[in-house]
């Protein structure tokens, strides 16, 4: 029934040509649809407990809604707020993460999560918050913001302890309001039409109830949500793939060259079936990490932890090769604004590299199950 | 790689060197170094294309007699390559590379004193019409049509229709085009090489927004568009010939290798000192070192390949169908470096920001950052555009898929 109602919106609602026009030159949004999923479909709200206003649902109707606006390539913010924000918040708890948390289920806030920094490594973290005042005072640069421009709340990770910059103890989560002094933002717009900031923070100043959760131990946390935000992706990207497959197989049997379809050619035929199965072990790559995040599940962290890198190593793989086939197999087309295609191209591109490049998953994959680390 | 190269040819070398050492501004440098695609900025293209005319090497493949140079091909290799160390913007190569070799070879008296010269200068600048909507990789599908109108000296040929994926049609000022003068039974027959003015009323350029957002490309349209038959180039309905011929230029004597040698060489640098996993340089990271490392190791064995093409040449040689496999191994190679460029430029390498790049066309849907501001560093700023720009490389100029089909038949003789 949500797959139903959310894609019968997506199909009437949702236009390729006016979401692009909104982040190119327009607000980077269209907040009518945001408020429509939240009011109207009550997706904002689906994954939230009904302790925070939402509906209960997990992790399969995550997926279920991911997948959808993949398939319609929706730009706005959903993983950004409804999972990773939304995540964080319930996770840590607290009087302002409650306030904040009905906000997303009503659309009336947007979250970004002011993690990255200069490393690929989440926990690889310089930017620091000291006790000031009654407060904290937060210093450091956090690249690449998606959804900054937009946001109402920003979520920076900070160091408060001592230790290494790439420690994993130590790291603390605020909730900053985006428009506090001393923060200096540089907005830009990404290759796959999302918007983002580079955001500096000069002794900004935030309220002690800032801080979410206990001080310095936010990673844990924070490593938990960053997998379902990965896993959430991985879902939007099977959207994507299905969409970019079933075009290319189509395009194929209209275009015709040397007096019959491309679709005859063996050597096309043979490279959209290894597309097919591509986007099939993506879908079940999938499966595997939604079970690993079943809320009711036994599962421990590192089996959710290898079940998300499997998932992601296997999505990453996939949208390289399915999405550049699909580039090539549409031909000049294919590169040109002109189709869906060189759009969805652009976000399986991100996606690519969003949340952890293959390499990194297959790295952290292959740490997990070391026979010598499981052993010991 | 240096193989083989007598006293002669290193002295030309270090000539070469000297001489793009003191001719490259650096404006002319970043346009190359921040190139996108193989299409370098118009306006730094033309004005190097100035600099090498004054010193006599523009066109160094031409016959001496119409301004070329009398070089070996080692000595082109050596110039090309020595180019792209310097990081020269690349020149654009419709004109001077390519039909500058037909009108030589099929053009009139008239026809040589007017183009061969102005090629040179720029004052005439080509763009090509060969592909159609409906004609890709099957090119002698095309059906514009061409008919003639008149007698004799006055005669004209109009045309309707229109071709695609045309290179700098905004820029040209004419074009070359092969159009249908005669429907027959084989379809190669009845087609004509073409030379026309962009400016003749009934034509019309629609820019393609690549998803570079650079236009680059075109559709250009034909609307009665009155063009002398004295302009046809070769035999009317023998245009097949004329382009085929042109093709031979397309291929063989390439140096791709060089220029992918010194991008993996740089992004190695580059990798030296970008923050990787655990908080150390990427290039400590095993997978990325390996990868590089084996896009680095196809870099050098294409250059041998290259230089076993170019000997086959220098010995009057045809490479034949190995130009078909430089091309599938040096477009996918390309790609794949693009590849590890966009991994290694991190989420910065997600900012779309061609301000800080030296696109091949204009880029409308944008807007640059009033302070100019820049998400990284220059070359992560370029990683998304050439990584999206670089998968035309498996498609233009007979897509890799073609290409397969070629080695299949004359090499494996299937």
């Amino acid at each position: 029934m949500l797959r139903d109602g959310l894609t019968r919106f997506l199909d009437n609602r949702y236009d390729l040509d006016a979401s692009r026009a909104a982040v190119k030159t327009g607000a980077g949004w269209q907040p009518e649809i945001w408020r429509a999923l939240a009011q109207d479909l009550g997706v904002l709200g689906a994954t939230l407990p009904e302790a925070a206003g939402g509906t209960g649902g997990g992790p399969a109707e995550l997926m279920v809604i991911a997948e959808a606006l993949g398939h319609a390539l929706v730009v706005e913010p959903f993983v950004d707020t409804a999972v990773l924000g939304a995540g964080l918040l319930r996770r840590c708890g607290g009087s302002r993460a409650d306030e904040v948390l009905a906000g997303i289920v009503n659309g009336s806030v947007v979250t970004a999560f002011a993690a990255t920094e200069t490393g690929p490594d989440l926990h690889d973290v310089s930017t620091t918050a000291v006790r000031e005042g009654g407060g904290w005072r937060l210093d450091g640069a956090k690249y690449v913001v998606t959804s900054a421009p937009i946001a109402t709340h920003l979520l920076v990770t900070a160091r408060t302890g001592d230790g290494s910059t790439t420690g994993r103890d130590g790291i603390s989560l605020f909730l900053v309001d985006p428009a506090a002094s001393g923060i200096s933002a540089h907005p830009m717009r990404t290759i796959d039409d999302r918007v983002a900031s580079d955001l500096v923070f000069s002794g900004v100043a935030v309220p002690a109830d800032a801080l979410l959760g206990s001080e310095g131990e936010a990673w844990p946390i924070i490593e938990r949500v960053v997998d379902e935000a990965s896993a959430a992706v991985c879902a939007e990207a099977v959207g994507c793939l299905r969409k970019v497959l079933a075009d290319t197989v189509e395009y194929t049997k209209q275009r015709k060259q040397f007096g019959q379809p491309l679709s005859r050619f063996q050597a096309l035929q043979h490279r959209m079936v290894d597309m097919y199965m591509e986007v099939e072990q993506a879908a079940a790559a999938v499966y595997l990490a939604m079970f690993s995040l079943d809320a009711a599940g036994s599962g421990s962290a590192t089996e959710r932890a290898r079940a998300v890198s499997a998932a992601k190593a296997t999505v990453s793989r996939a949208v390289r090769f399915v999405g550049q086939n699909a580039v090539q197999l549409h031909g000049g087309m294919g590169m040109t604004e002109e189709l869906a295609v060189g759009h969805y191209f652009k976000r399986l591109t991100a996606i690519e590299y969003e949340f952890g490049t293959a390499s990194a998953h297959l790295a952290r994959y292959a740490a997990l199950t070391d026979p010598r680390a499981v052993a010991s | 790689m240096e193989m083989g190269w007598s006293e002669a040819d290193l002295a030309w070398r270090d000539e070469v060197r000297e001489f793009l050492e003191r001719e490259l501004t650096p404006e002319l440098r970043r346009a190359g170094r921040l190139m996108t695609s193989v299409y370098a900025d118009h306006e730094a293209s033309m004005e190097w294309q100035r600099i090498l005319h004054n010193r006599g090497w523009a066109a160094p493949a031409w016959p001496v007699e119409y301004g070329g140079c009398g070089w070996s091909l080692t000595r082109h290799y050596i110039f090309s390559r020595e180019s792209i160390l310097a990081g020269a913007p690349s020149l654009s190569p419709m004109g001077i590379r390519m039909v500058a070799h037909a009108i030589v070879r099929f053009g009139t008296p008239e026809q040589k004193a007017f183009f061969l010269p102005r090629i040179l200068t720029g004052e005439v600048f080509f763009c090509q019409g060969y592909s159609e909507p409906e004609a890709g990789s099957d090119l002698a599908a095309l059906s514009m049509s061409a008919v003639r109108d008149g007698e004799g000296d006055d005669a004209v040929l109009v045309l309707n229709g229109s071709k695609i994926w045309t290179t700098h049609a905004g820029e040209a000022n004419w074009m070359f085009a092969l159009v249908r003068t005669t429907r027959s039974e084989r379809r190669q027959s009845g087609i004509t090489f073409l030379l026309l003015e962009m400016t003749s009323p009934g034509v019309t350029v629609r820019p393609l927004v690549m998803t570079s957002g650079e236009e680059i490309q075109n559709q250009v349209f034909f609307d009665q568009v009155r063009v002398p038959v004295s302009n046809v180039l070769g035999e009317i309905d023998d245009g097949w010939t004329v382009a085929k011929y042109l093709l031979e230029f397309e291929r063989g004597g390439a140096a791709v290798a060089p220029g992918l040698q010194v991008k993996a060489a740089t992004l190695a640098e580059r990798a030296a000192t970008q923050r990787g996993p655990g908080g150390r340089p990427l290039l400590d990271d095993p997978s990325f070192a390996a990868r590089l490392a084996d896009a680095r190791v196809r870099a050098d064995v294409l250059e041998v390949l290259e230089f076993r093409t170019l000997a086959v040449l220098e010995a009057g040689g045809n490479p034949g169908a190995a130009a078909s496999m430089l091309k599938i191994l040096g477009t996918e190679l390309s790609q794949r470096i693009s590849e590890l460029a966009l991994e290694a430029a991190g989420p910065h390498g997600r900012v779309y920001q061609p301000h800080a790049a030296a696109p091949g066309g204009p880029v409308t849907e944008y807007t640059a950052p009033p302070d100019g501001y820049l998400s990284g560093q220059e070359w992560q700023a370029v990683a998304p555009l050439f990584y999206l720009n670089n998968r035309a490389g498996s498609i233009y100029a007979g897509s890799n898929e073609i290409q397969r089909n070629i080695l299949a038949k004359a090499v494996l003789g299937l």
